[in-house]
């Protein structure tokens, strides 16, 4: 594949300007490149290669000094992500900087972020699943947040558009609350796993255990290989097996030959014409020459991550916008959600000893949301609901075994004990002061205003952990699991990663930042398609639905602009 | 740290009998010095020693090669070294240091100084007494983790340095860097030991 890295000092003037790269700008840059857009994407960090720029892929623990340990310098470097504990050596480089990018928490919260070409998307936990009517009906129908502006029938089709090309494994359940998607064969739960199911599906009607629908292939898809199950993928994928920007969108883009990536450059704010009434550019940083750039287009897709796409709007201030740019609303910043994380049960499973697998399936198992979905599951504790994921395996901790010595040696080269866990994601209300804001008195490397985030799970998301950790621990106890441990570890926001609001869609200008395309109300030729746009938080894994309204938005951008509307 | 703190800490304090050092271990400091054959990054020759003692007493050579045989000793002192803030290496010696007082005031004489039998003893005391590890899911514990304690900790970053050595990873567990197919259900016996990649 042809270096990204383009010269785009030269040229100032493109038809479009996608900010960020990740899930859905890599999704942006694609579709807007397709259809004949000459767009530029404005990257805050380096370019990252596929394959090329994946230089830990193929490690083994003993090919690196410290076996995944990290310095006392990366510990600093990563002072505030490491608390999600998911970083090693082996992927420690796809991690933002935390001390050259300053954030506040008024309350705790982790703000996991990846400033690289692909982001997060070469990071994420690649769950996949379709929102539903109950999810994008909910606000209307409890009153809380506002109402989502398109129900799933307007995103339908553009989920199948986006599985179809993005590759998702599955097995179709026709569940009312979570629905199929388009899918390539499921992959297979293990023995243990397979246990669990039958005994949680035969004791609780209304249950189901399902594989973890992912955005991991199965079978070769648009010349891309099939998973190996290596469970490497963060590292970056050799194989091209789960979707990130690097493997599908942004080699698509480049291919039109109408894409052009700008690594290093920060978006300090959007450029707003008054006499316009719509955005003209965007004022970039370069993060290594500290110089200021201005970029104009047409149309300007925002899809810097949820709260840094805020943050810029936020930052976008001109005498027509004195609070951030199509905040006439006073919602943006406002909003914040996440899910709850870390609730659930564990236990351990007799009778399997002899029974083992082979390969480190990237996947686990999903439990679809079974509360509050009909009349029948109507509970007065709590509204909206939940799904769980997990998996079963032989790993256990053998430092705990009170052995020693030979035997004790012997033993750990065996397979450890079947152990199964089950932990909820819990879908957060929309509250109005859960928020961010510009902080102007700490300033990032590059002396920009950063985000104080103030934000906390209140009484209904505290309600339904509860409910997560009771009913874990009654389904593992019914499917006949050992040494059960319920838990609920954490209750601060930011943990599930999946922060979404802060600049949502609505019918309303006066209640909402967005209509019911992505387009800020009072800049029309402005798209924001990533998590910021969401008005509810579902219990399920939004990253689909980023990809699914952001090619829905750039066909309307497209149409838009056919029309000379903007 | 006071001095009970840190007896705590090692797991050695309830339970064990005090012993005043006996005739046999006077006798056992007089043997001849072994020279520790590497140049530690982090520890003192006698800290490592007692590392080295320690690791072979958890995992030790047997028909398969045990902790020192892959230089787990030699591992966990460049992990100290290099991961360990001042702070952590701080306690790390101070821990080191209480392990061998135990050992003196309960059995006689430091750690490396006991006879294999004496050494079998301060691990099955450690053992009982020492803190476990909470489980956790996704690179995290749950719950709150009470202290663990030097024995266990030790023992824990022993079967790490074992368990991720070359030799142990590509010669005695199943090593398959790329598995291809999953297959969701097979015999134990089909594969033996544990894979090796996590």
């Amino acid at each position: 594949m042809a270096n990204y890295n383009i010269d785009a000092k030269k040229e100032t003037t493109y038809d479009a300007i996608v900010i960020g790269s990740g899930i859905s700008g890599g999704w942006a840059a694609k579709e807007l490149c397709e259809k004949g857009l000459k767009t530029l994407v404005l990257e805050r960090g380096p370019i990252v290669e596929h394959i090329v720029d994946y230089p830990t892929m193929n490690l083994d623990p003993w090919d690196t000094e410290l076996r995944g340990g990290l310095t006392p310098e990366q510990q600093k470097k990563h002072y505030k992500a490491i608390r999600s504990g998911w970083i090693g050596t082996d992927t420690e480089h796809f991690w933002a900087d935390d001390e050259a990018n300053p954030y506040t928490e008024k309350k705790p919260f982790l703000w996991l972020r990846g400033h690289q070409m692909g982001g997060r998307s070469l990071l994420w936990g690649k769950q996949t699943y379709r929102w539903s009517d109950l999810d994008f009906e909910a606000n209307a129908k409890d009153g809380h947040g506002v109402d989502w502006p398109m129900r799933y029938k307007d995103i339908e089709p553009w989920y199948t558009y986006v599985e179809k090309y993005a590759g998702i494994s599955g097995e179709p359940l026709g569940l009312p609350q979570l629905p199929d998607s388009h899918f390539l064969p499921p992959m297979e739960m293990n023995c243990v796993e397979k246990h669990v199911k039958n005994r949680i599906e035969k004791e609780f009607k209304g249950r189901n255990m399902i594989i973890g629908r992912c955005a991991h292939l199965t079978v070769p898809h648009n010349g891309r290989g099939q998973c190996q199950n290596r469970n490497r993928c963060s590292r970056g994928c050799p194989f091209g097996a789960y979707f990130s920007s690097n493997s599908v969108t942004l080699p698509a883009a480049h291919a039109t030959g109408n894409l052009t990536i700008r690594p290093y450059s920060i978006v300090q704010s959007l450029i707003y014409d008054d006499a316009k009434g719509k955005a003209a550019g965007v004022r970039i940083i370069d993060a290594e020459t500290n110089e200021d750039i201005e970029y104009s287009a047409k149309i300007i897709f925002c899809n810097a991550s949820t709260l840094s796409s805020t943050q810029i709007l936020l930052n976008s201030k001109s005498d027509r916008f004195e609070n951030g740019l199509g905040n006439d609303s006073g919602e943006l910043g406002h909003n914040l959600m996440d899910h709850t994380y870390r609730v659930g049960a564990m236990g351990t499973v007799a009778g399997f000893d002899n029974k083992y697998y082979k390969g480190r399936r990237p996947n686990g198992i999903y439990i679809p949301r079974y509360w509050n979905i009909n009349e029948e599951t109507k509970t007065d504790k709590f509204v909206r609901g939940f799904g769980y994921q997990g998996s079963g395996g032989r790993v256990g901790n053998p430092a705990n075994t009170e052995d020693f010595g030979a035997d004790f040696k012997d033993s750990i080269l065996k397979p450890g004990p079947w152990e199964f866990f089950i932990t909820g994601f819990a879908e957060c209300l929309p509250y109005h002061d859960n928020q961010v804001s510009l902080n102007n008195e700490v300033l990032d490397k590059w002396g920009q205003p950063t985000l104080t985030i103030d934000a906390e799970f209140k009484e209904n998301e505290k309600a339904i952990n509860k409910q997560i950790q009771e009913d874990a621990v009654e389904m593992l106890e019914k499917a006949g699991l050992n040494d059960i441990i319920g838990f609920d570890n954490e209750h601060s926001p930011g943990w599930g990663v999946h922060e979404m609001g802060t600049a949502r869609m609505g019918r309303d200008p006066k209640t909402s930042v967005l209509n019911e395309f992505n387009q800020v109300h009072a800049a029309k030729n402005v798209f924001v398609t990533d998590g910021a746009c969401m008005t509810s938080s579902s219990c399920v894994n939004p990253s689909l639905t980023y990809m699914a309204i952001t090619a829905r938005a750039a066909d309307h951008a497209i149409s838009e602009l056919k029309k000379r509307n903007i | 740290m006071d001095r009970r703190k840190a007896l705590k800490k090692t797991g050695l304090l309830a339970g064990a009998a005090l012993a005043t050092p006996s005739l046999f271990s006077l006798l056992q400091s007089c043997k001849e010095e072994t020279r520790l054959t590497w140049q530690p990054e982090f520890f003192t020759e006698d800290e490592a020693k007692t590392i080295g003692a320690l690791v072979d007493m958890i995992l030790p050579t047997t028909d398969t090669p045990g902790a020192l045989d892959v230089k787990a000793d030699v591992f966990i002192d460049k992990v100290i070294a290099q991961t360990y803030n001042t702070e952590g290496q701080e306690n790390m010696r101070k821990d080191i240091a209480a392990f061998n007082i135990a050992c003196q005031e309960n059995y006689g004489d430091s750690f490396i100084n006991l006879n294999e039998t004496k050494r079998a003893e301060v691990l099955k005391a450690a053992e009982k007494t020492s803190g476990k590890f909470n489980p956790g899911i996704w690179g995290k514990t749950i719950g709150e983790q009470e202290p663990i304690g030097f024995y266990r900790s030790m023992k824990s970053m022993a079967i790490w340095a074992y368990m991720t050595s070359e030799d142990i990873g590509e010669n005695v567990l199943n090593y398959l860097p790329v598995p291809g197919n999953f297959e969701a259900c097979i015999p134990v016996s089909e594969v033996g030991n544990r894979w090796s990649l996590g």
